[in-house]
Order: C-alpha cells, then structure tokens, then sequence
C-alpha cells in the first residue's frame, strides 16, 4: 500500500508500529490528524506519535493515568513522510529527523556502553 | 536447513514447558491422581504447538511479533487491558521462577533462600546482558536437557507402562467423591494454563524476530514447535508418571520443587539427584529469562520502542531498562518473603484468565490473508486453533471458582 491508495482510514492506519528507514522502531500511529482546512474529502495532516494521543481514545480517568505515567508528549509526523504502509508504516528519514527518539535517547543516556556481546 | 535453528524451540520447551509451574504440578498431579492427568498434558501440548506455530509463522511472514499486530487488531484499549494483565501473569510468573531458582540453588549449596534469590537475579541480569539473544537461547536451552535424567529414571523404576498409555485417554477418574472431583478440576485448568503459558507466544514470536524469520523458515518453525514442545511433554509427562508410581502409594504430597528431584534420586542415586537439580536450575533458569524478556517484549512492542537482544543493551535503551526492572521487580516480590509455591498458583490463575486475550488475535491475524496471503491458516490449523481457543475460554471462566473452591488446589 502506498500513501496514495486509498486506504480504510482507522482500520489500516491506528496502531501500527512506525520504522524509520534504517528499519528502527520509532512509536506507533497513536491517532491521526486531518486537515480541516483542505477543499474535498478530508485527507490526513499528520501521524500523532506518543501517550497525548491517546486522549479521545481512552477514557478520562484512564488518561490521567497515563499522563501520570508516561506524560502527554504528542509528535506530529507529516503524511508526506510515509514511505509505505503494510504490517508497519515505514518511514522516509530518520527517527531522530522526525525527533521520534527522544526518549529512546534521554534513555540512552541511562545505560552504560560496555560489556555486551 | 540448520538444525541450530531448532534450539529456540527447545529452549521455549524445555525453559517454558518444564518450568517451575510444570515441576509442581506434574509431580503433585502423578502423587494425587496416578496416571488420570497425563491426556490433560498431551491435550495442552498439542495446543501450545498449534499457538506456537501461528506466532511464529506470522512472525515470518507478517515480520512483526505477536504484540504489535495485537494492539493493531485490537485497539488500544482492550490492547491496553491485555498487555496490563499479560505483564501482571509474567511478572508473576517471573518472580515465581526467581523463588524456584532460590529454592533449587539452596538445596545445591547450602547457602541462604534470599541470598540464592538475589545471586540467582545478578546472574540472570549478567547473562542477558552479556550475551546476544542466541547465545542465551543456546546456553540455557541445552543445559536444561539435564531434565532427560526424569524420562531415564522413570524408565529405570520399570512403571506399569499400559497405565502409563492408558493415561494418554481422555479420562474422569471413576470413584471420586466431589471435592476429589473439584480438585481433578482444578488440576486440569492449571495444567492446561501452565503447558499454554502466553509469555511462550510472546517469546517464540520475539524470537523469530530477532532471528530474522522468513518464509523459507517456516519449516524450521513447525518442526521446533512439534520437536521442542514435544520433548518438553515427554518429560512433564515423565515427572508427572514417576510421582504417580513413586509418590502417589505413599502419600506424599511433593509439594516443593526439590521433592521432584527425588525421582531421579531413587533409581540413580546422588549423581541422579545432582542432574536432576542441574536441569532443574537451568531449565527454570530459562523461564526466568523468558518471562522477564516477554515482559519487555511485550511493552517495547506495544509502544513501539526499539527493542531486541540482538541489538547490544543500548541500542534498545527502554527494552534494556524495562527487562531490568521487571527482573527486579521479581525480586522485589520474592524478598518480601512470599511462599514462591503461592506465586505459581497466582501465576497460573492469572496465565488463564490472560490466555483467550493472548490467543484470539494470533488466531485471528494467523488466518487473516491481508498479512499471511498464502501462508494463512489452513483448515487444520482452523479446526485446532478455534477447538483450543474454545476450550481455553471454558477454562479461563471456571479458573476463580475452582481455585477458590480448593484453596489453590490445597483440598
């Protein structure tokens, strides 16, 4: 499937994990965003990536759970970024180009760099 | 075709299958029941080989593991919903593992219950940090074949071997009284939740991933989960047949891990006995192992982290530091002083009631040809898949009542 298919919008798109295009994972399609402002059908803006998107698909106290836990960072990732859609969304640039690996990095900096084979 | 390759799957029978669940319940089941247990374990063999090859064929095909296609399929909230209870069974499960392993090391050495937990944790920690996902596959996978030493010595104890191969016939034993009839019961769905524990899908299809499965092997992929479960049986069945012979007419209720070691003890005397507890430690060793990275498995998967051994630690910063506290955490559990054999009762409570969320969108996803095109289900593998997923339903439904009715299959 490509961006321009057609595609059956929530079924195909919510909830696939997300590679960059050196295969690594970089979030899951966590909500979608339109573009209200275009002529026509409507037609997706952005992938929303992170526990904010979550907000509208769980319910109240669930989210305050979550924002507790994991915070209510959102990252935009731009429609014209998809370079194909099958079992994943796979990305045209870098994770770190679309600063989907923040927190992988922040965690990074936890971990020490020695003694794995 | 490499026969290497056929390791994951004896590692996931021999580290999954005869776990610390397996060794108590397959030894308690021979000394209450005789033989009248044995088909339960066939029964869930079979079905755990009929999962198991769906996780790893949509692994191979679909090139993404069970959790990630789950959440898809499910949504995120009752994908939320099977992740928090599948965390909270492996968790269990792990800390139960880590009890086992302090259990068994104390009976080798001498040393102190909590100071085998905490060496068993340091080494398990070292281990998956240190060596590459293969490596930890092969070390603790054949190692745990010490666990041969069960079917030698029940075959030197000469058993009556037509009761043995009319255990293999579904059966309800005649002459119990209802409260022997409540516990036969309760066996069964423990049975069927300990052979079908669902971090054995998480880890197999994990696995393949990070072995970098592909069509070409989904031989390889049927023949582990027929070969390595399959072995992994044959030595619950055979602890399950020695306790029965050995255990059942003396009344002995071996409720401790280390009572099954003295099956080998009887007929092979203390080199038996050591072997037994080598492959006892080694093979609850690799459940340890396996829970815990099915745990960061499964989170990394549904949040979409970079995850896998066969990366170094921190290539996969969030998996490296979820397996650690999940480690931990199984640690933590164990220090308050909890009986680890209350652990494996909550542990396979909480396994079934996981099992239908587990299962249900393997098998949808397995027979789905969006993402399996020529490689979906066949007939068969229909037919078995919904046969089990009904059975373990009833069986999920009927596990809080009966553990209740039987204080945890205690009456």
């Amino acid at each position: 499937m490509k961006p321009s298919d057609s595609i059956k919008l929530f079924g195909g798109l919510l909830d696939l994990p997300i590679l960059d295009k050196d295969g690594r994972y970089c979030g899951i399609v966590d909500d979608i965003e339109l573009d209200e402002k275009a002529k026509g059908p409507p037609t997706i803006a952005y992938l929303l990536v992170g526990p904010g998107a979550y907000r509208g698909r769980l319910p109240a106290w669930a989210m305050r759970l979550v924002a507790v836990f994991a915070g209510t960072r959102i990252t935009r990732v731009t429609w014209d970024a998809i370079a194909h859609i099958d079992s994943c969304v796979k990305l045209t640039g870098t994770a770190d180009s679309y600063e989907l690996h923040r927190c992988e990095n922040r965690a990074r900096s936890y971990i020490p760099k020695w003694g794995a084979m | 075709m490499n026969l290497l390759e056929l390791t994951l799957g004896i590692m996931t029978a021999v580290g999954g299958f005869v776990d610390i669940s397996e060794l108590v319940f397959a030894a308690q089941a021979g000394s209450k029941f005789h033989y009248a247990l044995m088909w339960v374990f066939a029964f869930a063999t079979v079905g755990i080989m009929v999962f198991g090859e769906m996780s790893g064929r949509v692994a191979a095909i679909a090139k993404q593991p069970v959790f990630n296609l789950m959440r898809h399929r499910l949504g995120l909230k009752l994908g939320l919903v099977t992740l928090l209870a599948s965390l909270i069974s492996n968790l269990i499960t792990c800390a139960a593992e880590i009890g086992g392993l302090a259990i068994i090391l104390h009976l080798l050495t001498g040393a102190g219950y909590m100071l085998m937990a905490l060496a068993s944790v340091a080494v398990l920690i070292a281990t998956i940090w240190v060596l590459p996902f293969k490596w930890i596959e092969r070390a603790y996978g054949l190692l745990g074949l010490f666990m041969v030493v069960f079917a030698v010595a029940l075959v030197k104890i000469h058993p009556p071997w037509a009761d043995i191969a009319a255990g293999l016939v579904p059966q309800i034993p005649s002459g119990l009284s209802t409260k022997e009839m409540v516990s036969f019961a309760y066996f069964t769905v423990a049975i069927i939740s300990a052979v079908m524990f669902p971090y054995e899908a998480y880890f197999y299809s994990s696995g393949a991933i990070e072995e970098k499965w592909g069509p070409k092997d989904l031989v390889i992929n049927r023949l582990t989960c027929v070969v390595g479960f399959g072995l992994g049986s044959l030595l619950a069945i055979s602890i399950l047949a020695s306790s029965a012979q050995l255990f059942g007419p003396a009344n002995i209720d071996p409720e401790l891990p280390g009572s099954a070691a003295l099956q080998a003890a009887v007929p092979l005397g203390r080199l038996g006995l050591l072997l037994a507890l080598l492959g006892m430690l080694f093979a609850v060793a690799g459940a340890a192992v396996e829970t815990c990275m099915a745990n960061a498995y499964s989170a990394a998967q549904f949040f979409g982290w970079e995850w896998g051994r066969q990366r170094k630690p921190w290539e996969a910063p969030r998996f490296t530091i979820a397996w650690i506290g999940i480690m931990l955490l199984g640690l933590a559990i164990i220090l308050t002083g909890i009986d680890p054999m209350k652990l494996v009762e909550y542990a396979v409570l909480f396994s079934i009631l996981v099992l239908p969320l587990t299962y249900l969108p393997l098998l949808l996803l397995a027979r789905d040809p969006d993402f399996m095109r020529e490689h979906r289900n066949g007939l068969l593998a229909n037919v078995l898949g919904w046969t089990y997923f009904v059975v373990i339903l009833v069986a999920a439904i009927a596990a809080v009542p009966l553990f209740i009715l039987t204080s945890g299959g205690q009456t």
